[in-house]
């Protein structure tokens, strides 16, 4: 389990790496934490010929809070800096909760936000949670910088919207404008720090009186996706026992998921359902208690 | 003066004598051996489950650069290297495993060549280029699908698609059941799973060409007999061939075979006079390694309606790969499975029958509790099935039926021979020190409060130190079941032990050290203890089946007896007094009852190398002795134990939190409660694995599915308790040491007791029968959908 | 592919690397170096054998290019104590514990346990376990190396305490 042979070249800059991406003329690839893009790589499932290490690249280390009140993560903050970051932790605290499910310790101090977007794992906790949260990918290409909404990021298994020449320079999470909100992150995984089975990222948001919901799914399709339906039902509803289980009930039947030997398909659309009443309840807690 | 206690090392929690290096990083593993000019190997793996090879291209492989040599399954080098696993029994088909497949493939994994260059990132870049053309054959993928009519045959000259049947007859089971107040059935089914040590297998092979010598380094639990099984295939003289197992990460049965890679690895050293290293990849250790565990019992038990079970009929299909491996064989689960399914039970009457068969997928072989889990899982849910069925409480039942201690040895209806137990002893103790009211009290309030808590418990009887009278009744000519020890004391009276079982964190170094100083009678630091080389140590035959610290424990103290009578012979000359009346105390021999006449060994044993003048007439020099051992009757010992879990379930996700583990653990003389206990954790942890997590899964054509850690699952920190141990110590009457052997045990319950908690678990929601394993999302939400459908069931019949 | 050259520290010495781009850094301190406490048990950071100290954190050795420590600082098993030093407070702990059989997951269980209690310095049983649980062990069942850690803890403690 020895990786092929490949090119490597070390950015300053994310101009030097769009550079040197687009004179590999699409074959390179990026290498930010390398949690899984490496294993891919020693597997010989991925033999990229060039490897542009973006770990120099100071800009993709930046986590900001810009004027308009949207939460700026660079690419290359790491999982644990996503777990532990009070700054996250106040703006955006659904997405501090899922990076603690990421992986491990030793995962998640090299693993990266940008990564794991990039990579697309449809099972991956953090590109459900920005899909939930309607965040934006900023992806830097040869003549300019673009922003991608999630929904059109994510296009299917470890497939993205980004070109091959672009590199991935910051996800920003828009500031909901709710009064109030409560979130949770559920996963089943078989054991802790795996790969999650199913996962439900979920947001309640108090604008007035009025009561939404954000829900999304990890590991029920080829990517992550949002659960309108229950989104839908959710919405102007009274937060309790029975609307959730309504929106875990419409979570099952809107999906068709694949099968893996971890989850058949319809173990993953059951504990879909279940995880969906669940993380409801622990956000609708969050949200009484704000 | 008064009567000096003579120190003893037994009992005593001795920190391990090996740790400081290993702590250190300093461990010597087969990864870790540099050879000067080592080339490196990566094999070629079929991709066919099942195929006919019409060709094999190397072309391009060879032209790579750093590439040294490509052999392929065609080649003179290889032609003949085969590897046979024979059995001496009533009913049984052989197989012959080549070194490389040549012209057919009969597991994906099977190695069909292989790549020799400069280092092993090289050798891979060249194996991706060996391209092989297959004729597909159908693959056959379940032990049912094999024994379907009109399957093809796997092996040339064979009849039906097993290595071995078994039958067996004890007793009267007709009558039996006949007389008997209730008769149930159960199916139980296990999966495969393997021992999966945290080191992958490894071989590195150094011939001298001037001498006509092979050194070979390898990850292996038995280098004795894989010294001979090496010599025997590669044509090389056996007193040249020397083994060397250094430090090895783990390995639980999975390292106790000679494999045909190794067989690969040394022809091409010996070709190409340089040394020449394989170091498996997980990958390879997952597709290729020895797997085990997958059975499937159909079991019929008659049973009266105080509880007692009268007779069990059994039908048992392992499912046992492609390949019978040596030296076990394909047929030890069956065999296991047929000899241990009775349990540590009174059942007189009891017909089994048990085929190993052949199927397309990895070879079969012994892993720690080698077929007593799956044994254990029958046995014990049928003791909880007969306790639901007569209204007993499950411990109740299984008080009904196990053995009497006091009738022990007792000859159990397949013949065993178990030489002492605590049975009623270990139980009782287990439902005091878990409290076992208490938390049947603690369960009927969380199921007040909604909550799905289950209990489970299993007891069982491990087999271990198995010797000459147990491996002949087995018919397995290859093992002999002795062990040897040399006990050497030097100029300087420190002591050098050579034991031919290999530690490999079971503790050796520590453990024996404590038997052979109290009985040498020398400081513990004074004690060495060194094992795996073939070219110093004597011949036995390695660590497995749960006997180490009774065979080399036993050939140890053998050894240093002879040595000590040695030295109280030698001072009975000095002191002009009979050796009677001269006994080894503390670091000397001295006059009993007048311990002022006393020689430090010490100055014993300089003086028996350096000034042989003053020895006896007739005595030689040097203190040294080797002893075979084997226990008193060759039928080794039996440790039992009982768990018992508490488990909450979780019946939205399917998951199983096990929130308390407790045993009651006898086996025999403890000579260090710590490592018993380490043992034990460890065991119970692979388990509780086995029970929840692990599955080597195949799919329908034959294609492996778990050939990652990403998909094969071990158990971390966050998914085993916290595991109580309680000793209780019978000792054995046929070991030297009253101890008995226990490694394997821990593996053995944990799937049963698991089973019965989640069983427990459901109650509320409804009654079901739990006897698949693992317990996965999948299985346990199916137990949930089926415990609802009972009581839905059972409300519409009312 | 031509080799990288690269600068690092390990173990506090200098040491000026060379290697291929696809060198692991796993097989670099092994194999190069001669460095062989990192062990390597499944190359897809899955087991954590081969984890060791980047820059002050532990990481998988596996997943890493030699190339990529350039200008870092790392740390192996072999830099927790000198082969003629005293072992660690958490080496001896583990000792006493029997934190260990087989040996081959110590090493990386050792550099996580070591980042732990830098980190948290008086951590519970449930958090040492979800420290420990990126590092397989198959031989102890964990429950005497959490005993490790947590007896670790209060001797560097009650040595902290001492200092002050």
């Amino acid at each position: 389990m020895k990786p092929a042979s490949f090119e490597y070249v070390t950015a300053r800059t994310v101009e030097e790496a769009v550079r040197a991406l687009a004179d590999s003329e699409g074959e390179g690839k990026c290498l930010a934490g390398g949690q899984s893009l490496v294993p891919l790589m020693n597997f010989r499932l991925a033999r990229p010929p060039l490897l542009v290490d973006l770990g120099q690249v100071d800009e993709l280390r930046q986590l900001r809070h810009d004027d308009d009140g949207s939460l700026v993560v660079g690419a290359l903050v790491t999982h644990r800096e996503v777990a532990g970051s009070p700054l996250i932790a106040e703006r955006v605290p659904l997405l501090a909760e899922a990076a603690r499910e990421v992986g491990h310790a030793a995962i998640r101090n090299r693993g990266t936000i940008g990564g794991s977007f990039a990579h697309a794992d449809p099972v991956a906790e953090l590109p459900c949670v920005g899909l939930t949260l309607d965040a934006e990918i900023v992806a830097a290409g040869p003549h300019r910088r673009r922003t991608i909404a999630a929904a059109d990021f994510f296009q299917g298994p470890f497939t993205t919207a980004l070109a091959a020449d672009e590199v991935l320079v910051e996800i920003r999470f828009p500031a909901s404008g709710a009064e109030r909100s409560g979130w949770a992150f559920c996963e089943l995984a078989r054991r802790r720090g795996d790969l999650a089975v199913v996962g439900v990222a979920a947001q309640l948001e108090r604008r007035g009186q009025r009561l939404s919901a954000r829900i999304g799914l990890a590991g029920v399709a080829g990517r992550p996706v949002r659960a309108v339906a229950a989104e839908a039902g959710l919405s102007g509803a009274t937060p309790d026992a029975a609307s959730f289980r309504a929106a875990g009930e419409a979570v099952a039947a809107s999906l068709a998921p694949p099968s893996d030997i971890h989850g058949s398909a319809a173990l993953r659309r059951r504990v879909a359902s279940v995880l969906t009443e669940r993380a409801l309840e622990r956000a609708a807690r969050r949200l009484e208690a704000a | 003066m008064t009567e000096q206690a003579r120190p003893s090392f037994i009992g005593a929690r001795v920190k391990r004598l090996e740790d400081p290096r290993l702590l250190r990083g300093h461990g010597r593993y087969v990864a870790d051996v540099r050879l000067p000019g080592a080339l490196e190997v990566a094999f070629v793996r079929s991709e066919m489950p099942h195929a006919d090879i019409t060709a094999v291209d190397a072309g391009a492989a060879r032209e790579h650069p750093g590439v040294v040599r490509v052999l392929t399954g065609s080649d003179e080098l290889v032609a003949g290297r085969e590897i046979r696993g024979d059995w001496r029994g009533e009913i049984w088909q052989t197989s012959a495993q080549p070194a490389l497949a040549g012209d057919r493939v009969r597991f994906v994994g099977q190695p069909i060549a292989a790549v020799v260059a400069t280092s092993r990132y090289v050798a891979e870049d060249a194996a991706s280029l060996v391209v092989a053309d297959y004729r597909e054959l159908q693959p056959l993928t379940s032990a049912r699908a094999s024994l379907s009519d009109g399957a093809p045959l796997l092996h040339e000259g064979w009849t039906r698609n097993f290595f071995r049947h078994s039958h067996f007859l004890g007793g009267d089971p007709d009558a039996a059941f006949a007389a008997a107040d209730g008769v149930l059935e159960l199916r139980t089914a296990t999966q495969r799973q393997t021992g999966m040590p945290l080191e992958t297998r490894g071989c590195v092979a150094d011939y001298d060409v001037v001498s006509g010598s092979l050194t070979v380094w390898m990850t292996n639990q038995m280098p004795s007999v894989v010294r001979t099984s090496l010599a025997d295939v590669l044509g090389v003289e056996e007193n040249r061939v020397r083994v060397v197992a250094p430090d090895i990460g783990g390995g639980f049965g999975v390292k106790a075979y000679l494999y045909p890679e190794d067989v690969v690895v040394c022809l091409l050293a010996m070709e190409l006079g340089r040394p020449v290293r394989w170091i498996e990849d997980r990958r390879e250790h997952l597709l290729a390694a020895i797997h085990a565990r997958q059975q499937e019992h159909r079991v019929q038990v008659a049973y009266r309606a105080d509880g007692k079970v009268l007779a069990i009929r059994a039908e048992v299909l392992v499912d046992s790969g492609a390949f019978s491996v040596h030296p076990w064989t394909a047929g030890l689960e069956a065999g296991n499975a047929l000899s241990l399914l009775p349990g540590p039970y009174t059942i007189g009457d009891y017909e089994c029958d048990a085929y190993a068969v052949a199927t397309n997928k990895s070879p079969f072989g012994p892993v720690r509790g080698v077929a007593r889990p799956a044994a254990a899982l029958s046995t014990e849910r049928a003791m909880d099935q007969v306790a639901r069925a007569t209204g007993l409480d499950p411990i109740e039942v299984r008080r009904r039926n196990l053995i009497d201690a006091r009738d022990c040895p007792y000859t159990t209806v397949t013949g065993n021979l178990i030489d002492s137990a605590s049975f009623q002893e270990a139980l009782d103790r287990l439902c005091e020190v878990a409290d076992y009211p208490q938390l049947r009290r603690q369960q009927a309030e969380a199921r007040e409060a909604g909550r799905l808590l289950g209990i489970g418990v299993a007891c069982y009887a491990e087999q271990g130190a198995s010797g000459i009278h147990e491996y002949l009744r087995r018919g397995m000519p290859t093992i002999f079941g002795y062990e040897t020890a040399l006990v050497r004391m030097d100029p300087s009276g420190k002591v050098l032990v050579e034991v031919t079982t290999h530690s490999h964190g079971q503790g050796h170094e520590t453990t024996i050290a404590q038997v052979v100083a109290t009985r040498l009678q020398v400081p513990l630091q004074d004690v060495r203890v060194v094992y795996g080389d073939t070219s110093r140590m004597p011949y036995g035959m390695g660590t497995f089946g749960s006997r180490s610290i009774v065979m080399a424990g036993g050939a140890a103290s053998a050894a240093a007896d002879k040595v000590r009578l040695k030295l109280e012979q030698f001072a009975a000359h000095l002191l002009e007094i009979s050796a009677d009346d001269l006994e080894t105390v503390d670091g000397a021999v001295r006059a009993k009852g007048a311990p002022f006449r006393s020689i430090p060994i010490s100055e014993l044993a300089r003086a028996a190398y350096h000034q042989p003048h003053r020895l006896p007439q007739g005595m030689q020099p040097l203190l040294e002795a080797v002893s075979t051992y084997d226990t008193e009757r060759g039928t080794g010992t039996w440790t039992n134990a009982c768990h018992l879990a508490l488990v909450e379930l979780d019946p939205g996700l399917g998951l199983l939190d096990v929130q308390k583990y407790v045993v009651v653990h006898d086996c025999g003389v403890i000579v260090n409660p710590t490592i018993v206990e380490g043992q034990l954790h460890g065991g119970i942890a692979h388990g509780i694995g086995g029970a929840l997590l692990e599955e080597l899964v195949y799919d329908e054509w034959g294609q492996p599915l778990s050939t990652t850690f990403m998909d094969y699952l071990l158990p971390s920190a966050t998914e085993v308790p916290r595991i109580e141990a309680h000793h209780i110590e019978t000792p054995s009457p046929f070991s030297a040491t009253g101890s008995k052997g226990m490694g394997e045990g821990g593996a053995i319950a944990p799937g049963p007791v698991l089973a019965a908690a989640l069983e427990d678990a459901l109650r509320p929601l409804g009654e079901v029968v739990v006897t698949e394993l693992p317990l996965t999302p999948e299985r346990v939400l199916r137990y949930v959908d089926e415990a609802r459908g009972a009581a839905a069931d059972a409300s519409g019949d009312r | 592919m031509s080799e990288r050259v690269f600068r690092f520290r390990l173990n506090g010495t200098e040491v000026e690397g060379r290697a291929e781009p696809r060198r692991l850094l796993s097989d670099y301190l092994r194999d190069d170096l001669g460095l062989t406490g990192t062990h390597v048990g499944c190359e897809h950071g899955i087991c954590g054998a081969c984890t060791i100290h980047l820059n002050g954190r532990a990481v998988r050795s596996c997943l890493l290019f030699a190339c990529q420590v350039d200008g870092a600082e790392v740390r192996t098993v072999e830099g927790l104590a000198d082969a003629r030093d005293p072992l660690s407070p958490l080496q001896e702990a583990f000792w006493e514990h029997h934190g260990l059989q087989c040996g081959f997951c110590t090493p990386g269980m050792l550099m996580t346990a070591a980042e732990l209690l830098e980190t948290n310095p008086d951590p519970t049983e449930g958090e040492i376990r979800e420290a420990i649980s990126g590092n397989l062990c198959r031989c102890t069942g964990y429950v005497f190396i959490v005993d490790a850690i947590r007896a670790a803890a209060d001797k560097l403690g009650a040595r902290g305490a001492e200092r002050q």
